[in-house]
């Protein structure tokens, strides 16, 4: 994958080509400088388990990339090294162009929020921003310079109302904004937020959506982990997606969605069909499977379930198939085109819940047919380290 | 490390644990204060006679806030302990080592706020029971001429002296307890249960302990040297490099360990 945004997808926010304006053989020691978050064979380990296992990240600059991985996969224990908190059992990484061994050299440039906003829960919102601000030697002695940043941010998150209130009267979503503003605090050129829309309500989110865009469109690289795929997928031009510690993918969320095969699935009105109309496509060199065990019938036709031809192919195949069809005497119920998106793709690369194709059950498939194993599409020795 | 110690200072201003923690002192000498005149005419608790003559002597007007050494000692302690361990246990330390990655001068400024907070926190105490003393004195035929005197005075800001150095040792039992075990409860639990009946059965099982037993040696600090066998300037110097070890070791705790969560 490279870095290079598409034609099309290049937003405001998103960051400058680049893919094609370099060699191939880029010097590790440039690109570390260039990224915002370099790591090579970054590993932790506790005790015999490994929580990260030889990371080879790469977060360009300027970029709003998403961070994602199911629980356990090693997000928090990656962002906790990245930030100086816990050390790495083994191999290098960078921050802003410095050695995470050396957080003092770069956190005065790095917002973040880490496992939840965590604050004292009997001071004020305001009075734990000022705490932090004075830590962290904003405006100096002088507190009306850091009265004025800490109400900055205050604002910026939308709590200037609630900013007296005690910390422990907040609400999930209060607190996540508090913990936001305080990661603004520095006026950071990275900010590293972990599940920053935990608690949020739907408008909280699209809120959030429009901040980290305007952060990232400010110039600032934002490294967001999150649950919501959905969100990742609309507001992040870059991706990390993680399992048990490895890498599974970096680089552009549109070269990821791009990998993955669209597929155009078909149910015939007889279900002693299916076969039928497997075998025919397959015939004509097409690859298909046959899901004996699809979705429910309508309501009170009878039998419980319907099989499901499924076509790996493009939609502008869809005319194609049901001509084809049709010429073969076979009646279909439906036909509907489908390209995964990130939340399926995600669930299908690390193999956690079903998509269409990949369930629980054994699949009856056919000669030429078989169904991908998770993580197909994504060419690891092509995604893996994400090269510039 | 400026920045940190005032930044603690904002969290040690929260009005709950101030106002909880000057209750504590303050009852503390009250108690201390009431009991010792109380004790007029009596014998004190290792059988000493407490005489109205013996509280008018220069040294007589700290007595009250010395008897109570052993309870200020634990409330600096406990305040200590929970207000690290707090740290770690509400996650906020997580975002103070964010903004302060030099984990040492972090430390190092918290610990400097927390030792004046120690030491204003014994003022109050001590305030309270010299007021206290003053009040009730002529009720038990106590004589304040010499309180008053310079020699008076000198036994007080000794007094005083002694009873800040033997607190800031117990605190330094805090301080290590909170580093080691990161849990507010289970620090302040760990640490009053070795500085109190741990330390007190090894030296009542065995007396020359007492001596060498850290806790024992600052509560010796804390009464001027004049409750046990130990000299006080030996009591003081063992007593103070006890206080540095177990701050030097929480130091190299806090430097090396992971911050998860």
């Amino acid at each position: 994958m490279t870095f290079g945004s598409p034609a099309g997808s290049a937003g405001a926010h998103r960051p400058a080509p680049r893919g094609a304006a370099r060699p191939a053989g880029r010097v590790a020691g440039t690109a570390r400088t260039d990224a915002a978050i370099w790591t090579r064979g970054l590993t932790k380990s506790y005790g015999s388990r490994r929580a990260v296992d030889h990371l080879d990240l790469q977060v360009p600059r300027g970029a709003l990339s998403g961070f994602v991985g199911p629980n356990g996969a090693g997000k928090s224990s990656t962002l906790r090294m990245l930030l100086g908190l816990v050390r790495p059992s083994a191999g290098r990484g960078y921050v802003l162009g410095q050695p995470v061994s050396r957080p003092d050299r770069y956190l005065h440039r790095v917002g973040a929020m880490i496992e939840g906003p965590t604050f004292h829960p009997g001071l004020s919102g305001r009075r734990n921003l000022e705490q932090l601000a004075t830590l962290r030697g904003i405006g100096g002695w002088r507190r009306t310079r850091r009265r004025d940043r800490v109400e900055a941010v205050l604002a910026q998150v939308g709590l200037t109302e609630r900013g007296e209130d005690r910390f422990s009267s907040y609400s999930l979503g209060m607190k996540q904004r508090l913990g936001i503003a305080a990661a603004l605090l520095p006026d950071p050129c990275l900010l590293i937020l972990d599940e920053p829309t935990n608690g949020l309500d739907p408008a909280g989110i699209r809120e959030m959506r429009t901040l980290l865009g305007q952060l990232a469109g400010a110039g600032m690289t934002v490294f967001v982990s999150s649950h919501l795929l959905t969100e990742v997928e609309q507001i992040c031009d870059h991706l990390v997606m993680i399992n048990a510690g490895r890498m599974l993918f970096q680089g552009h969320v549109t070269d990821l969605l791009a990998a993955e095969d669209p597929r155009i699935a078909l149910v015939p009105e007889h279900d002693a069909d299916a076969r039928r109309l497997t075998a025919l496509l397959h015939d004509v060199g097409l690859r298909v499977e046959m899901d004996m065990r699809p979705g429910p019938r309508d309501p009170g036709a009878g039998h419980e379930y319907a099989p499901v031809v499924t076509v790996h192919g493009p939609e502008g195949l869809a005319a194609d198939l049901n001509r084809l069809a049709m010429g073969a005497g076979i009646a279909l119920r439906s036909l509907r085109s489908h390209r995964p998106n990130l939340e399926e793709t995600f669930l299908r690369v690390t193999g956690e819940i079903d998509g269409d194709l990949l369930r629980s059950d054994p699949l009856v498939t056919i000669p030429d047919a078989s169904v991908p194993p998770a993580g197909a599409g994504l060419d690891p020795a092509h995604s893996r380290g994400g090269a510039t | 490390m400026i920045n940190a110690f005032r930044a603690e200072w904002v969290a040690l201003l929260r009005p709950r644990f101030l106002l909880g923690t000057l209750g504590a002192v303050l009852a503390c000498a009250v108690l201390g204060t009431v009991l010792t005149f109380l004790s007029v005419g009596h014998t004190d608790f290792d059988g000493a006679p407490v005489t109205a003559a013996g509280l008018s002597q220069p040294n007589g007007l700290i007595q009250g806030a010395q008897a109570v050494s052993i309870l200020v000692g634990v409330v600096a302690l406990s305040v200590v302990a929970a207000v690290l361990a707090g740290d770690h246990g509400h996650g906020t330390l997580r975002n103070q080592l964010v903004a302060q990655p030099h984990r040492a001068r972090l430390l190092a400024g918290k610990l400097l706020a927390l030792a004046l907070f120690v030491v204003l926190v014994v003022a109050v105490a001590t305030v309270a029971s010299l007021a206290l003393s003053f009040l009730l004195a002529p009720l038990k035929g106590v004589s304040t001429a010499a309180w008053t005197s310079s020699a008076g005075a000198a036994a007080l800001a000794a007094g005083f002296l002694n009873l800040c150095l033997g607190s800031l040792g117990y605190a330094a039992v805090g301080v290590l307890a909170a580093i080691v075990i990161r849990g507010p409860a289970g620090a302040v639990a760990v640490a009053i249960a070795y500085a109190l009946p741990v330390e007190m059965l090894i030296s009542r099982i065995y007396g020359p302990a007492r001596g060498w037993l850290p806790v024992q040696l600052m509560q010796e600090i804390s009464n001027g040297g004049s409750s046990y066998a130990t000299p006080y300037t030996d009591a003081l110097w063992r007593g103070l490099l006890y206080g540095a070890a177990m701050v030097l070791l929480a130091v190299v705790f806090f430097r090396r360990r992971d911050m998860t969560s």
